[in-house]
C-alpha cells in the first residue's frame, strides 16, 4: 500500500505521464480479459467480409482474411504484455545476475564483462536477427532473443551500480558483522537497486515492443498466425493503399503503448537516487 | 553618495506557488577603497544578497521582491538586461566560493580571461591575451605567459581562485564581490588570497563586498561589518566599533566559535540549535530560540534596529543595556 | 594522439578475436552439416565432400577457425550460395546505398537533433520545451517501418513528390538526382535517432547549466545566447559525443528495417534477404563487417571525446 502511494506520488504534476499510466492499465486489462472483450475469434477467417471498413460490427474493420481487426488488436495487447514482461524478466534476471556478480567478484567480473563487451559489439537488432535465424519462430524464442539483447545493457548498468554500492559503508558494516556473500549481494545490495531496476525495466519493456514489431515485420519474429500488433502491420502492409485503417490501428496501439511506457519510465527516473540516474539509458 | 547603496532589499524564493521571504529589508553601503564584510551562518541570505547585487538571481526560483540597489549613481533594478550585462564583469565583478568548479573545464584559462576582456573592451585577441598575462602576474601566478595555456584541471584550488580573481579584475571593476572566496582553500592559501585582495584594493581603490561565515576572516580584512541572521542584518558597524563592543548575542556566539591560537581554550562554544528553515514562521526575534538571553518579550516582539553608538546599529532588545 | 590510437587499436584485437569466434561458430550452430549449409540446397554430395575437404571440416574445430580467420584476413569471406559470388563483392554492391543512406541520415540527425535540443533546453519548463521534448519522445516511440510506410503513402503515393522504392546507383548512371530516392528512407531512419539526440542534448545541457562555471560565464556579462552555446552546449557536447556510438548501432539496426521497407539495395536488406534465402556465408560476412565497423566507430567516438574534453588524457 505504502509502495503504491510512493509510486503514484511520482506522477503528481505530470499530466502526460499519468495519462500514459492510465493507458498502460487499459492495455493490461485488455490483455487479461481479452476473451471477454473481443467480440470475435481473432483467428476466424471470413472471406466474405474481407477488408471491411471500420464500423459495426467490425470496429477496426477486417483484414484480407476477413478476420476482425478489433479482436486481433485485443489479443495483440495480450501478446504485447507477454513479450514485454517476458523480455524484461529474461533481461533483468540474466543481465542483473551477470552485472551484480561481476561487480562483486572482481576476477569473475573481468571475464564476464569482457564477454558482455563482445556481445555489445553486435548492434541490437542484428544480434536479435542472427539469434532468430538459429531458432524457430515462436513466442518463447522471441522473448529469449529480445531478453538476451537487453541483458547486455542491463549487465553493464548493474555492474556500475553494484560497484558504486560496494564501496558504501553499509556494505563494509555487513561484511564486518559476518554476512556471507549471498546475504550481502541479495539482502544488502539488491534492495538498493530495486527502483533503478524498475526504471530500467520500463524502458526495456518499451524497446522490446519496437524490437518485436520490427522482427515481426521482417518475418523473423512471432509465427505469422499469432495475433500481435507487429504481425497485423506486417501482414496487411500490401493492402495499405486499399485499406489504410488496417495499419493505423495497430500502429497507433504500438506507438501509444511505447510512448506511455517511456513517459512512465521517465517519471520514475526523475524520482530515483540521483547517483544512479545517469546510468540508465532510457529515451 | 556611496558607490554601492543597497536599501531595504527583499528577496523571496518561489516554492509551491507561494513566495517565502529569504532576505528582508537589508540595507548597507560601500564606498570606494572600502571593504564591507557580510557575515552569518549558511542560509542566512548573505550569498543571495550578493547574487542580487550582481544580477545573477534571474533564472532561478529566486525573486527580487523589493528594495533598491544603486551603483555608481544608477538604480540597477531599473536597467534593461542589456544595460545590466554591460556592468557585470566590467564595473562590477564577482568571485565565487568554489574555485574547483567555477572555471569552465574545457577552455584554457587564458581564453576564459580574454573572453571577459573582449566582452567589455574593444581589444584585439593579441592585446587581450597580453592583458591576461599581466593579470595572472598581478595575482602572482608564476610563469604567467606559460600558464595562460593551462586548463583549469591542471591547477590547484588556490591557483584557480587566483585565476578567478584575475578574471574578476580584468576590466578594473569599481566593485568586487567575493562570496566565501577562501572557504574551499587550505588555511595557508586562504591567507595568501586574502592578502592578495587587500593588496589589490590599496593599489586600485576597488570597493569590496566580502561574504564569509568566518568572523575571523572578516575581522582581518574589513572596514565595515554587517552580521546577518535569517535574512536580516542584526548588527552593523565599522569593524573597529563592532569588535570593541559586540552588542548582539548572535555576533557574540559567532566570535566564541572561533578558536584563538594564542589563548588556552578549554572548549569552543558553538551556538546551540540551527538556523530555522525558511518555511518556519517565527514570531518575535528570529534568534530567540537559540539565544541564551532570551526572555518572553523576545518571542513576541521583533526588535527594531537601534543605535548603540553612532553608526553601530543592533537589532536586539537588550543591546546597549549591559554586556552580551 | 597517434600513440594512443595505436594502443587502442591493439586493445581492440582481443574483443575482435572473441567476436570473430562467435561469428565463426554461427555456421556451426545451425543444425546440419556446415558444408551443406554453405553450399545451399542445390549442392551435390560431391560438392559437399569437396568443400568439407577444402575447409578442413574433418579437422579439429580450432584448426577450422584458424583456416577461416586466415582467409578472412586475406579478404576472403567465402562465397555466396545465392549469388555464386565472393561474399565481399556482394557486400560491396550494397555498400554505396548504405553509406549514402547513413550519411544523409546523419545529416538530418544533426540538422534537426542539435538545434531542437538546444531550443528545448534553453526554453526549459516552457510550453516550447514540453512540445519539443514530448514530441521527441513520441518520435522515439514510433516503429521505423510504420513511419516509412506512411511516408511512402503520403509523399510517394499521395503527393508523388518522391519515388517510393529502390535506388539506382549514382556511380553507374551518374545523376546526383538519384539521391531523391534516399530522402524518404533517410528521414525515416533519422526520426527516432534525431529524437534521441534531442532528448540527450536537452538533458545534458540542463545538467551543465547547473554547474558553477556557467554562473561565472553569466557574471562576465555575456549574452544568454552566448552562455548557452559557448559554455553550456559546448560542455554538453561531451556527453552527446559519447552517445554517438550508440546512435551508429541504432542506425545499423534500423537500416535493416528501413532498407526493407523502401526496397533499397543496401547491406541491411541484404542481411534480411540472406536470412530468408538461408545464404549463411553472406550473413556471416555482413555481421563480421558490421562488427569491425562498429568497433572502429567506437574508437573514433573515444578519440573525439578526448578532443572535446581536455580532462581526458590520452594515455
Amino acid at each position: 500500500m505504502n509502495m503504491l502511494r510512493t509510486f503514484l506520488a511520482m506522477f503528481r504534476g505530470r499530466k502526460l505521464a499519468t495519462i500514459g499510466l492510465i493507458w498502460l492499465c487499459i492495455v493490461g486489462l485488455a490483455a487479461i480479459a481479452a476473451p471477454l472483450i473481443a467480440p470475435f475469434d481473432p483467428l476466424e477467417i471470413d472471406p466474405v467480409e474481407r477488408l471491411s471498413e471500420p464500423g459495426l460490427p467490425y470496429l477496426f474493420g477486417t483484414d484480407h482474411f476477413g478476420r476482425d481487426s478489433f479482436s486481433r488488436a485485443i489479443y495483440g495487447a495480450r501478446m504485447a504484455v507477454i513479450i514485454g514482461l517476458g523480455s524484461v524478466i529474461v533481461a533483468l534476471v540474466t543481465g542483473g545476475l551477470v552485472g551484480m556478480l561481476s561487480a562483486y567478484f572482481t576476477r569473475l567480473g573481468h571475464v564476464l564483462m569482457r564477454g558482455i563487451d563482445v556481445l555489445m559489439a553486435f548492434p541490437a537488432l542484428l544480434l536479435a536477427l542472427v539469434l532468430m535465424t538459429l531458432l524457430e519462430r515462436s513466442v518463447t524464442n522471441t522473448i529469449i532473443v529480445i531478453g538476451i539483447v537487453y541483458a547486455t545493457t542491463t549487465a553493464r548498468i548493474l555492474f556500475g551500480m553494484t560497484l558504486k554500492l560496494k564501496g558504501e559503508t553499509f556494505v563494509d558494516a555487513a561484511i564486518c558483522s559476518g554476512a556471507g556473500h549471498g546475504s550481502i549481494l541479495f539482502r544488502h545490495i539488491l534492495p538498493n537497486l530495486i527502483s533503478p531496476l524498475l526504471v530500467q525495466a520500463s524502458f526495456i519493456f518499451a524497446f522490446a515492443q519496437l524490437q518485436a514489431a520490427a522482427l515481426d515485420f521482417l518475418g523473423l519474429g512471432l509465427p505469422p498466425e499469432v495475433p500481435s500488433w507487429g504481425n497485423m502491420l506486417s501482414e496487411e502492409r500490401i493492402y495499405v493503399t486499399r485499406a489504410p485503417w488496417l495499419l493505423i490501428f495497430p500502429g497507433a496501439l504500438i506507438i501509444l503503448s511505447v510512448f506511455s511506457m517511456n513517459l512512465v519510465g521517465d517519471a520514475m527516473r526523475d524520482s530515483i537516487d540521483p547517483r544512479f540516474k545517469d546510468d540508465i539509458a532510457g529515451v | 553618495m556611496a558607490l554601492l547603496e543597497v536599501k531595504d532589499l527583499e528577496i523571496a524564493v518561489a516554492a509551491g506557488g507561494a513566495l517565502l521571504p529569504v532576505v528582508r529589508g537589508v540595507s548597507f553601503s560601500v564606498d570606494e577603497n572600502e571593504t564591507l564584510g557580510i557575515v552569518g551562518e549558511s542560509g542566512c541570505g548573505k550569498s543571495l544578497t550578493s547574487l542580487a547585487i550582481m544580477g545573477l538571481l534571474e533564472g532561478s526560483q529566486l525573486r527580487l521582491t523589493g528594495g533598491s540597489i544603486s551603483f555608481d549613481g544608477r538604480e540597477l533594478n531599473s536597467l534593461s538586461p542589456n544595460e545590466r550585462r554591460a556592468i557585470m564583469g566590467d564595473q562590477m565583478a564577482m568571485i565565487f566560493q568554489e574555485p574547483m568548479t567555477s572555471l569552465n573545464p574545457v577552455y584554457r584559462i587564458g581564453d576564459q580571461i580574454v573572453e571577459t576582456i573582449r566582452q567589455h573592451r574593444d581589444m584585439s585577441k593579441r592585446q587581450a591575451s597580453d592583458r591576461a598575462v599581466e593579470l595572472l602576474d598581478l595575482v602572482r601566478i608564476p610563469e604567467p605567459a606559460r600558464r595562460i595555456d593551462s586548463f583549469p584541471h591542471q591547477m590547484s584550488g588556490g591557483q584557480r581562485q587566483r585565476v578567478m580573481i584575475a578574471m574578476a579584475l580584468a576590466c578594473d571593476p569599481k566593485l568586487l564581490i567575493a562570496d566565501e572566496p577562501t572557504t574551499a582553500l587550505d588555511v595557508t592559501v586562504q591567507k595568501e588570497v586574502l592578502d592578495l585582495m587587500a593588496d589589490l584594493q590599496t593599489r586600485m581603490g576597488t570597493a569590496i563586498v566580502l561574504i564569509s561565515h568566518d568572523l575571523g576572516v572578516i575581522a582581518e580584512t574589513c572596514d565595515k561589518v554587517a552580521v546577518m541572521y535569517r535574512g536580516k542584518i542584526v548588527e552593523a558597524a565599522s569593524a573597529a566599533a563592532l569588535f570593541a563592543n559586540i552588542s548582539h548575542p548572535y555576533t557574540r556566539g559567532l566570535l566564541n566559535s572561533i578558536p584563538v591560537v594564542d589563548h588556552d581554550v578549554e572548549w569552543l562554544e558553538a551556538i546551540p540549535g540551527r538556523v530555522p528553515t525558511i518555511d518556519e514562521t517565527l514570531p518575535g526575534c528570529a534568534f530567540h530560540p537559540r539565544c541564551s538571553m532570551a526572555e518572553i518579550r523576545c518571542s513576541a516582539e521583533d526588535p527594531a534596529p537601534h543605535d548603540v553608538a553612532t553608526g553601530h546599529t543592533v537589532r536586539c532588545h537588550f543591546a546597549g543595556k549591559g554586556t552580551v | 594522439m597517434l600513440l594512443y590510437t595505436i594502443k587502442r587499436l591493439l586493445a581492440l584485437i582481443p574483443t575482435l578475436l572473441a567476436a570473430s569466434v562467435l561469428v565463426f561458430l554461427f555456421i556451426h550452430l545451425i543444425p546440419g552439416d556446415p558444408a551443406a549449409i554453405l553450399l545451399g540446397d542445390t549442392a551435390t554430395p560431391e560438392d559437399v565432400a569437396a568443400l568439407t575437404r577444402e575447409m578442413g571440416l574433418d579437422e579439429p574445430i580450432w584448426k577450422q577457425y584458424a583456416l577461416w580467420l586466415g582467409n578472412v584476413l586475406q579478404g576472403d569471406l567465402g562465397t555466396s550460395v545465392f549469388f555464386r559470388e565472393p561474399v565481399l563483392s556482394v557486400i560491396g554492391d550494397g555498400a554505396e546505398t548504405s553509406i549514402l543512406l547513413a550519411t544523409m541520415t546523419m545529416f538530418w540527425i544533426v540538422l534537426f537533433g542539435i538545434p531542437i535540443g538546444i531550443l528545448s533546453a534553453t526554453k526549459h519548463g516552457t510550453w516550447v520545451d514540453q512540445m519539443t521534448s514530448g514530441g521527441a519522445m513520441l518520435f522515439a516511440s514510433v516503429p521505423t517501418f510504420w513511419l516509412g510506410l506512411y511516408l511512402i503513402l503520403i509523399f510517394s503515393v499521395g503527393l508523388g513528390w518522391f519515388p517510393s522504392s529502390g535506388f539506382p546507383s549514382i556511380s553507374d548512371d551518374g545523376g546526383l538526382t538519384n539521391l531523391r530516392y534516399l530522402i524518404l528512407p533517410s528521414l525515416t531512419l533519422a526520426a527516432p535517432n534525431a529524437a534521441l539526440i534531442i532528448r540527450l542534448v536537452r538533458a545534458s545541457m540542463l545538467d551543465v547549466s547547473r554547474e558553477d562555471h556557467v554562473r561565472t560565464a553569466r557574471a562576465k556579462g555575456l549574452h544568454p545566447a552566448k552562455v548557452a552555446i559557448k559554455h553550456v552546449f559546448r560542455n554538453a557536447l561531451i556527453a552527446v559525443a559519447a552517445a554517438f556510438g550508440f546512435t551508429f548501432a541504432a542506425l545499423v539496426s534500423e537500416a535493416v528495417v528501413t532498407e526493407t521497407v523502401f526496397s533499397l539495395p543496401g547491406i541491411g536488406r541484404l542481411v534480411v534477404q540472406s536470412i530468408l534465402r538461408r545464404d549463411y556465408p553472406v550473413i556471416q560476412g555482413v555481421i563480421l563487417v558490421i562488427v569491425v565497423l562498429y568497433m572502429i566507430i567506437n574508437l573514433l567516438v573515444d578519440l573525439a571525446y578526448a578532443r572535446l574534453d581536455p580532462r581526458v588524457s590520452l594515455k
